[in-house]
């Protein structure tokens, strides 16, 4: 009987439209001023914001630790952005966000020339990554070039959340 | 109470194969490509080299809609002959920001191409190459340039004065026997060959030297004894990823890495941003590159006067606020040309300077071309008279520009 059930769910879940809260795990097309949008939208909360890309080397290892990190710290917003170099690949981004814990972190990818889209976001970065950005409920930001220590993360939100008014 | 949980677990998972159905279906849109089309001519092209046979003929190697492509020109580029395919099928090409499709001709006009693909989906590499007997009409099958199975990108390949064909990758065999040795390994190692019958079969590979950056194009150049010297990013101790130089005994032995500057640029990332080396016929050697060092930040050139041993201070490139970047310099008839990219936010633009005195001192930058979206790097190249400008755009598509008049 509750087989049955089940199998009619499922039935049912596969004719429905995805539900609301998929909509949380979608990869955001990242294009002229969605940086703006997003600073707006993180303002006055500490934010870690990860750039990545599904061919960096590096990244595959930090990623599922910044996972880990986002787990043990729900008070920290996390923003990951697909900044690798065109062409995105969608696919496999969501998987290895998916593998690494990272689903429901608020997830970006670069959808247009990325030159400019890394000039709105820092004029100076050329686009290596990873590259992480730590930014304070004041909006103060550091930038982590290469691989972010873990342990340094630790400290920078241990600090935020000791100020939390 | 479990069963409300398992029933929304069934949901879940049914969603996930839901959207992962959707998420298909819309996997061939490639979000922002350089390319403006997904075919194999010339205007879908992301990336263009050029290369000038003797009798003044120009050829284009490209990669566009999976395939590389090459096309000549006998009036500078003002119209082309129909392109040949010299992959007949799709691959996966590298498409990294420092990869592109190498071509080398032979003084008798034989083609020798050299490019790279993705083989697997962790994007380990394999370097392929192919050559055109019948003045690129057609194509021998494309072979791997080395036998082992491992990953190499970001080929290099150059004819030397004599006909010899000289050929640097990077490659990641050695990481095998360190891993299975528990050991931790960094970056790539740089391997190289030659060929004696102008790219038809290579030598063995041998290695220069283990443990280069591993995602950076390479610069290749012949100094006056026809030696090959490379230029790359090389990985000093503590992670150090500052560029090297090699100067090769001849085209089967290898020579000492000398630094070109402390940068300082310790960086456990991928810059991809690779150098460019050329050498005038006094032998100075002219070398431009990209660094975010501690010491330094941004594009710089230097010279060395004494093959490579030792080389001049870095002296700085471009608007540092107009994030100057993809250097390439050149020893031409005319003397040395140098072209970067810089962006303004909106628009970016090839700025050009000039040398006549060996690199002792350079004109004032000057825009000589622009365009509003994605762009190839710049690409210098020289037939017997003046030096030219290659460049493809995604918005105005491919440039070909000659140097010198503006001045």
């Amino acid at each position: 009987m509750r087989r049955q059930f089940l199998a009619a769910a499922l039935f049912l879940a596969l004719l429905m439209p995805a539900p609301a809260q998929d909509s949380d795990t979608q990869l955001k097309p990242f294009g002229r001023g969605s940086w703006q949008e997003l600073m707006k939208a993180h303002a006055g909360r500490p934010t870690i914001v990860h750039f990545w890309g599904v061919t960096c080397g590096p990244c595959k290892v930090e990623l599922p630790q910044l996972g880990a990190f986002m787990k043990d710290h729900p008070d920290i917003d996390m923003v990951t952005i697909s900044a690798d170099f065109v062409p995105n690949l969608p696919e496999a981004t969501r998987a290895m966000l998916e593998r690494s814990g990272l689903l429901l972190a608020e997830n970006w990818i670069f959808d247009g020339f990325a030159d400019r889209l890394r000039f709105e976001i820092d004029p100076t970065w050329q686009g290596d990554i990873p590259r992480t950005l730590l930014i304070t409920r004041e909006g103060e930001m550091t930038t982590i070039e290469g691989s972010a220590e873990i342990v340094d993360l630790e400290q920078w939100s241990a600090r935020q959340l000791a100020v939390k008014k | 109470m479990r069963k409300i949980k398992m029933l929304r677990t069934t949901l879940i998972a049914a969603a996930c194969i839901l959207w992962q159905a959707v998420a298909h279906a819309q996997m061939h849109h490639q979000h922002g490509s350089e390319a403006a089309c997904d075919e194999p001519e010339l205007r879908c092209a992301s990336k263009v080299t050029p290369a000038f046979a003797s009798d003044g003929t120009l050829w284009l190697a490209w990669m566009a809609g999976g395939r590389i492509s090459v096309a000549s020109s006998s009036d500078y580029g003002k119209s082309f002959s129909t392109s040949v395919a010299a992959t007949p099928e799709r691959l996966n090409l590298d498409w990294g920001p420092d990869a592109r499709p190498k071509i080398a001709i032979d003084r008798k006009g034989g083609l020798a191409l050299a490019f790279s693909i993705f083989k697997d989906k962790a994007f380990n590499g394999q370097v392929l190459y192919t050559r055109s007997d019948d003045g690129g009409k057609s194509f021998a099958a494309a072979r791997p340039i080395t036998a082992d199975n491992e990953s190499q990108r970001f080929e290099a390949i150059g004819f030397d004065n004599n006909g010899g064909l000289f050929a640097a990758w990077l490659d990641k065999r050695n990481r095998v026997p360190a891993q299975q040795a528990g050991k931790k390994y960094e970056g790539a190692g740089l391997f190289f060959a030659s060929s004696k019958d102008g790219g038809a079969t290579y030598s063995d590979a041998r290695m220069a030297i283990d443990n280069t950056c591993e995602c950076c194009r390479l610069g290749l150049a012949f100094d006056p004894q026809d030696r090959p010297v490379v230029m790359f990013r090389n990985i000093f101790e503590g992670g150090i990823r500052d560029h090297a130089v090699i100067t090769f005994a001849d085209a089967a032995t290898s020579g000492e890495p000398r630094r070109v500057a402390v940068d300082d640029w310790q960086i456990a990332a991928c810059p991809h941003h690779g150098p460019s080396l050329a050498i005038s016929p006094s032998g100075t050697y002219h070398v431009t590159w990209f660094t975010n060092g501690k010491a330094r930040k941004g594009l710089f050139y230097a010279q060395s006067r004494d093959g490579g041993k030792t080389f001049s201070a870095p002296f700085a490139i471009g608007e540092a606020k107009r994030s100057p970047s993809r250097p390439f310099v050149l020893a031409g008839p005319l003397g040395l040309t140098m072209v970067w990219k810089e962006f303004d936010g909106e628009k970016t633009t090839v700025r050009l300077m000039t040398s006549g005195d060996d690199g002792a001192s350079w004109t004032k930058p000057k825009t000589i071309a622009e365009t509003s979206d994605s762009s190839d790097h710049p690409l210098l190249v020289a037939d017997g008279r003046r030096s030219y400008l290659s460049w493809m755009t995604k918005a105005d598509g491919y440039r070909f520009i000659p140097i010198g008049d503006e001045s």
